[in-house]
């Protein structure tokens, strides 16, 4: 039973959740290659060199080649075949991808739940709009305040 | 009477917040790069200032005159951007910050960029204790001399210290680089999970599970990199200690207790 079957007959058992999981589907860059073959790493960080991307590398979620969106608290699985010897290098092509498409679950909520203005996409691409102007918090249907607060 | 959820806080005890607060709008923009004097300005004023400037004007470069060691400035700042603070900042300056790369010409309290996700912070003088605490990610240079538990916690990026730190230093390391480039006190990377902490001068003790490692290519390749980059000369020899994995049962951890320190 994959984890995503598990999810709905016995959420408790769930120990994963992917970014497909969160998000409902499968991203293209996931399954082709030659979708991140041209990002430039060095121009998506800040600095002269790769930046925070040093520390992300090439892990596994549920025997699948995977990247962990720290953004979303979730493994970004690869499908395709990767390369020998470039495994760091085309993690980070992915996460980068998918933080800069904006289909990072975090990136997502906030939209919806930032308090404070900031761009969506955060430090990856220039010019983004900005999202949280506006919060006002959540409020739920048939909910009173206690009496004395 | 407010709806729910809609209360207001206008009041703060201590005095401190001002949660009450508009951006003064004083700063002076010529050739994309924007200019304020904080010298007037409370600390909430100035960082609604500097995200004023970089959120809704999209100005790319900003220079703080006279911050004058205000406590919690810089901080939050989630874009790729050029900030300099002509001065010394106090406590908590530019943490949980995301991409931009600051310049402080003078020295930071407690806690500077405490978790950094990423980016280059860049201090000419010194830091006080817990500076870089629970980095994520990015760079992180004091030329200086830092205070005690400098990287504690540290879970990603680089931070290197032009002087000496002090005792614990790089306590509960989880992942990341630290160079020091002058003395350790005692204690140095006690019960660190995983990391790397160079030290060019003497270590008065190591901490509990931290031992010396093994000099590889990657090792000289990043710190003549990291060296290169800040115009820090030629590189002194280094040792290399990491974590003697004594301690270590991350096996044992469930998935979503791994997640927390990748």
């Amino acid at each position: 039973m994959s984890s995503h079957d598990l999810a709905y007959t016995e959420p408790e058992k769930i120990k994963s959740l992917d970014a497909e999981f969160l998000s409902g589907h499968r991203f293209p860059y996931q399954e082709d290659l030659s979708l991140v073959e041209d990002v430039d790493l060095m121009a998506s960080t800040p600095g002269e060199d790769i930046n925070w991307l040093e520390d992300v590398a090439l892990l596994e979620e549920d025997g699948v080649p995977a990247v962990f969106d720290r953004y979303s608290n979730a493994f970004l699985k690869i499908y395709f075949p990767i390369p020998e010897g470039r495994e760091d290098e085309i993690a980070r092509k992915v996460l980068v991808t998918h933080l800069q498409s904006g289909n990072s679950y975090g990136i997502l909520l906030k939209e919806l739940h930032c308090k404070f203005p900031q761009p969506e996409l955060g430090p990856w691409v220039e010019g983004s709009r900005t999202v949280g102007t506006d919060y006002s918090p959540p409020v739920l249907e048939g909910w009173e305040k206690p009496a004395g607060h | 009477m407010a709806a729910v959820g809609e209360r207001q806080i206008s009041y703060d005890a201590r005095g401190l917040a001002e949660p009450v607060a508009d951006a003064p709008r004083t700063a002076v923009v010529e050739d994309g790069v924007a200019t304020f004097d904080a010298r007037e300005l409370t600390t909430r004023t100035i960082n609604l200032e500097l995200r004023r400037l970089l959120y809704e004007e999209g100005v790319g470069e900003v220079v703080v005159q006279n911050p004058q060691g205000r406590h919690s400035l810089g901080v939050g700042i989630l874009r790729r951007c050029r900030i300099r603070f002509e001065g010394s900042l106090g406590y908590f300056a530019c943490g949980l910050i995301d991409g931009p790369e600051i310049h402080i010409t003078g020295r930071v309290g407690w806690s500077a960029c405490e978790n950094m996700m990423s980016g280059v912070v860049v201090v000419d003088g010194n830091g006080g204790s817990l500076t870089g605490a629970a980095m994520r990610g990015g760079d992180l240079l004091v030329k200086g001399r830092v205070g005690a538990r400098t990287g504690i916690d540290q879970k990603g990026g680089t931070i290197i210290i032009g002087g000496s730190v002090g005792s614990m230093t790089g306590f509960m390391m989880q992942r990341g680089r630290m160079i020091i480039c002058g003395d350790a006190g005692p204690g140095l990377g006690d019960s660190m999970y995983d990391g790397t902490i160079y030290v060019a001068g003497t270590v008065k003790s190591l901490g509990i599970d931290c031992v010396p490692g093994e000099w590889t290519d990657a090792d000289t390749e990043l710190i003549e990199r990291k060296f290169r980059i800040y115009g820090l000369g030629s590189p002194p020899e280094f040792q290399k200690f990491v974590c003697g994995k004594v301690l270590y049962n991350y096996d044992s951890l469930e998935p979503s207790e791994k997640k927390l320190v990748i």
